[in-house]
């Protein structure tokens, strides 16, 4: 009971480096929870965001503008060079439109060619869009202008054509209750807290505890090695249970409840984790490192794993090649059984229990290697 | 004297495991995790090809039958469609395999399963076919004769739009995050800055206590200290950027020289941030670090290391900061030379960190001259 004590008491001086993580990691889940994501029914079209720079500024130019505004959102920029390539770069806008001097009257000419010059930086949807959105109303004004209108009402007969809506509607799916999306991402970015904290808190603790001067003392007493190590066993236990208790706590709390269905399995598949890591932070404290190698550590395999298993970066964006290394590291698999519950992935029982099974193993393994280096060296400090 | 504190200053803080972490091992470590988690990212965004949709005639429509058929032998295929019954549609879209249901009937329905551009994009795909419908009704009705003329204005590629390229530079826009790596280690150089004070102050070291008794002139001894923190960050930023260009072969522009110039001006700026933050009061090491790291995270933060948008986001509501926040004038420094192809703005990014350090190392002077080891 003596060596108990004296691990929590130990324990109390290295959790203050550990709470940083927790306070940051749980007012942000706190945050997130209690900012509200509404349910929607009604399908919202994507708005891009346009800057215009109308030279015509001819009637049929500023119609094309407020057209161009009731579908998308406009923001007015300066034209200075260095203003308009930031806001391309960062997104502030996705296109930076200028409508040539001479649009109407290229338009009223039946010419449809070069009418606008669109400045543009990252490729991708929203570049076609704005291309389709631009060519179908152009073709629209030249189909009334071939009907015999005048360009006027061509553009007005246009704009009432292009103003009528798709039916557009929701599939009917019903909303995942049993892990919505608040408790997808807790559950997401727990392993990165998970591993900062039991490494930042544990070896340390493991490291004092089996600190040489303090082995020695203790053989000299009555206490027996094995029991030394199953008191120290019994102190790391309760505190990585404490730990997952802890943050399950607050999962529930953000869940509003208790967990029901898929959401047990993703606090099963978190308990797995923090075997892993607390094995692994174990196993690495066996090698007694110092204070700044336990930091760098710490942060090698927290960032390393979160970045390379797809916990910063959803996996589908991460490379093939990222991916098969990642498939050697316990997270991965805990972030596919995480893509599963929250329905990125299909969901197949087998598949979650064959993905826990590999990072039980994980687990076993370091414990074992843990054990095995311990009794190594404590052998050889017996036979000094 | 000069020489002899520079060498052992250097030489000292060579063999400082908590130094070397934080100014070596630290960014090449988070430069190879954000290289893998940011390699493919950008193309995988901006990479564009068929949206798949799943097709439920409930009513044969030859009309809309054709005009799938005639997508298919187009270049650049728009649609990806595929004929499936309702139930596995429904299926296929809850899976994600399919972007959208598109229900077959005398009008075109789409069905889908959240918001978003892809989805976007199949309504405008609905609204084309809806359009060219009404449009041509209308000609039938007041103009059938010129019904003709209108379907050929319809079906006319109007190639309207022009796209200008606006820089030559990268535009992978997760290569910011590159920048602010650099930004970060260059304002990691505080770390360095700070050394030279807990050298130098009786109360923060065995060594600040020797020196403040023995006979060395404390502004020849503040001079190589600074020399050898300044020098020490050069070498430290020369790695950085040597491993990012070359080893993970980050796209840093064709103007290398002036990226190493302004890593190693960003990291004199991070020197002189430390030896003003260590001169202040007399509290001990471990808080002035602690105060040191955070102002450094909380700059880097603002200048979007960790939040790749946060920099635009600053300049839209708080303009002025990203003018004096280091870590951003840093991270601005490498990005004007990527994508500018003249000199101004990054001239003036050189200035500023100038400026900065000049700042701070007066600062810093004027907080430990005449401080002697009876006041503290």
């Amino acid at each position: 009971m003596q060596i108990f004590k004296a691990f929590f008491k130990v324990l109390k001086k290295s959790i203050p480096s550990s709470l940083i993580y927790i306070i940051i990691f749980l007012s942000i889940s706190l945050v997130f929870a209690f900012s509200g994501q509404e349910d929607k029914t009604v399908f919202e079209q994507t708005e891009l965001i346009f800057c215009i720079f109308d030279q015509d500024d001819s009637a049929e130019s500023r119609s094309l503008v407020s057209y161009i505004g009731k579908q998308h959102e406009l923001v007015d920029l300066e034209q200075d060079e260095d203003i308009l390539l930031d806001a391309l770069y960062y997104e502030r806008v996705n296109c930076i439109l200028l409508i040539k001097s001479g649009y109407a009257k290229q338009l009223a000419a039946g010419n449809t060619e070069n009418l606008f010059e669109r400045y543009t930086m990252h490729a991708g949807y929203a570049d076609i869009l704005t291309e389709q959105l631009l060519d179908q109303y152009v073709a629209s004004v030249s189909a009334y202008l071939a009907e015999g209108c005048l360009l006027p009402e061509a553009v007005q007969k246009a704009e009432t054509a292009l103003s009528v809506q798709a039916d557009v509607t929701y599939a009917d799916f019903e909303a995942d209750t049993e892990y919505p999306t608040v408790l997808f991402f807790f559950f997401q970015y727990l392993p990165y807290i998970l591993i900062s904290v039991l490494f930042n808190t544990l070896c340390p603790v493991l490291l004092t505890m089996n600190r040489n001067d303090i082995r020695f003392r203790t053989d000299c007493s009555g206490i027996r090695p094995a029991s030394y190590l199953l008191w120290n066993s019994a102190g790391s236990v309760l505190f990585i249970i404490g730990i997952w208790l802890l943050f399950m706590g607050v999962g529930m709390i953000l869940y509003g409840g208790l967990y029901v269905g898929k959401a047990w399995i993703a606090a099963l598949n978190s308990f797995v984790f923090t075997l892993v890591s607390a094995s692994w932070a174990i196993l690495f404290s066996c090698f007694s490192p110092g204070e700044n190698t336990i930091n760098l550590i710490t942060q090698v395999i927290g960032l390393g794993m979160s970045f390379f298993c797809g916990i910063f970066v959803e996996q589908s964006l991460l490379g093939s090649g990222v991916l098969a290394v990642a498939r050697f590291l316990p997270a991965y698999w805990y972030v596919r059984i995480n893509n599963m519950l929250s329905g990125n992935e299909p969901f197949r029982s087998e598949n979650v229990l064959v993905f826990l099974l590999i990072e039980t193993a994980f687990a076993v393994v370091a414990g074992m290697l843990a054990l095995l280096i311990g009794k190594f060296r404590y052998r050889r400090l017996s036979a000094e | 004297m000069f020489f002899h504190d520079l060498k052992y200053f250097i030489l000292s803080q060579l063999k400082t495991k908590n130094l070397i972490f934080w100014l070596l091992l630290f960014p090449i470590a988070l430069g190879c995790f954000f290289r893998i988690a940011f390699g493919e990212i950008y193309g995988n965004l901006t990479q564009t090809g068929p949206i798949p949709v799943a097709v439920v005639e409930e009513k044969d429509n030859p009309v809309f039958r054709s005009v799938l058929e005639s997508m298919k032998g187009l270049e650049e295929q728009f649609l990806d469609p595929v004929d499936l019954d309702e139930a596995t549609a429904l299926e296929r879209l809850k899976n994600n395999t399919v972007e959208g249901i598109l229900y077959v009937n005398d009008k075109l329905r789409l069905t889908v399963a959240e918001d978003g551009l892809e989805e976007t994009m199949l309504k405008k795909f609905v609204e084309t076919y809806t359009l060219r419908e009404t449009i041509l009704t209308d000609a039938a009705l007041t103009h059938p004769e010129k019904m003709e003329a209108a379907a050929a204005a319809l079906s006319k590629d109007c190639h309207s739009v022009a796209s200008v390229s606006v820089t030559t530079g990268n535009t992978n826009n997760f290569t910011q995050y590159f920048y602010n790596l650099i930004a970060m280690t260059a304002l990691y150089g505080s770390l360095l800055g700070m050394q030279i004070c807990f050298n130098n102050q009786a109360n923060l070291s065995a060594l600040g206590a020797r020196k403040s008794c023995s006979p060395i002139s404390k502004a020849v001894s503040l001079a190589a200290d600074l020399t050898g923190a300044v020098l020490l960050q050069f070498l430290c930023m020369a790695v950085c950027v040597t491993f990012l260009v070359f080893v993970l072969k980050i796209d840093l522009g064709n103007r290398l020289p002036l990226v190493y110039l302004a890593a190693c001006l960003g990291g004199m700026t991070g020197v002189s941030i430390g030896f003003f933050v260590g001169s202040i009061g007399t509290a001990g090491q471990r808080v002035r670090t602690g105060i040191c790291n955070a102002v450094v995270l909380l700059f880097c933060f603002f200048s979007g290391l960790m939040v790749g948008n946060m920099k635009a986001l600053v300049a839209r509501f708080v303009p002025w900061l990203n003018e004096i926040n280091p870590a951003a004038v840093i991270s601005d420094s490498i990005y004007c030379l990527n994508l500018y192809s003249d000199y101004r703005r990054f001239g003036e990014k050189l200035a500023a960190m100038l400026l900065i350090s000049l700042l701070f190392c007066i600062l810093g002077i004027i907080m430990t001259r005449r401080k002697q080891y009876a006041d503290i």
